[in-house]
């Protein structure tokens, strides 16, 4: 089983183009109570402790302004990729020193195995690693262009 | 935080070290670019949420874990989804008990 990032995992209210926060921590409470709001996770509190101890073993800052959180956890219902932006970016900590501008979060429920889990992430990863696609997603107008990028990048 | 609570982020957190201790998977997100540090953080919120659980459950989940690799199963529609068995009525968290378990497999179940 592999996920595509496709729309089985992409949903219109769960994507932010304008995350406020300055912080990742601040950002990441955003980002699960959006995925709450929207029914795709139950147990928001659990997730975002869940995403906090995440970044406590390491970064997931990957560089070039981009962040990549994911957690497989209880509370997440069904697979799900959250696209968000920050317009003057996020300190999350990354090896090159810059501020996150885009961030992707995948979230797994606990019934997908750790390999497709991490054949999730490696999707978005590959699609955030070039930089025209990382340019598409961080200018796209609508969450249609957003995932009409991924889309196509990731077959 | 409830014991409830507390079982289901020791679930999260059970998945997330075992991420951090296997060496296939330290390289795979290593590969991927991201940081993976020495595990040592998450065994020590490890052993404070081990504080919060009654002695009985922290046993049920400890068995479960090792035999299943997750100790906590989620309830739908009445139905263990560890085991896919259809729970009895009698199996529903009541006033006395939050936590319930598994007549069947044995794992904690999670009823939403």
């Amino acid at each position: 089983m592999t996920l595509s990032l496709g729309p089985s995992v992409l949903d219109s209210s769960l994507y932010i183009a304008d995350l406020r926060p300055k912080r990742k921590e601040s950002a990441l409470a955003d980002l699960v109570s959006r995925a709450h709001e929207a029914g795709a996770v139950r147990e928001p509190s659990l997730l975002r402790e869940t995403l906090e101890l995440r970044e406590r073993l390491g970064t997931t800052a990957i560089g070039k302004g981009v962040a990549l959180p994911h957690a497989r956890s209880i509370a997440v219902i069904e697979p799900r990729l959250m696209v968000a932006r920050s317009r003057r970016g996020i300190d999350w900590g990354a090896a090159d020193g810059l501020p996150v501008q885009l961030v992707l979060l995948a979230l797994s429920p606990p019934e997908h195995s750790e390999e497709i889990h991490h054949e999730f992430v490696a999707r978005a990863v590959a699609v955030a690693r070039l930089q025209r696609n990382r340019q598409k997603l961080i200018e796209a107008p609508s969450f249609e262009a957003v995932a009409a990028v991924l889309r196509e990048v990731s077959g | 935080m409830s014991e409830v609570a507390t079982v289901l982020q020791l679930h999260d957190l059970d998945l997330l070290l075992n991420e951090a201790l296997d060496p296939k998977s330290r390289a795979r997100l290593k590969k991927l670019g991201f940081e993976v540090q020495d595990p040592v953080v998450l065994q020590r919120a490890r052993a404070r949420l081990l504080q919060g659980v009654d002695r009985r459950w922290v046993n049920h989940y400890e068995r479960a874990l090792k035999r299943y690799g997750r100790a906590v199963a989620v309830v739908r529609d009445r139905v263990c989804q560890g085991c896919f068995i259809t729970l009895p009525t009698s199996a529903s968290p009541n006033a006395q008990e939050s936590l319930t378990v598994c007549e069947s497999c044995g794992r904690i179940l999670y009823w939403r």
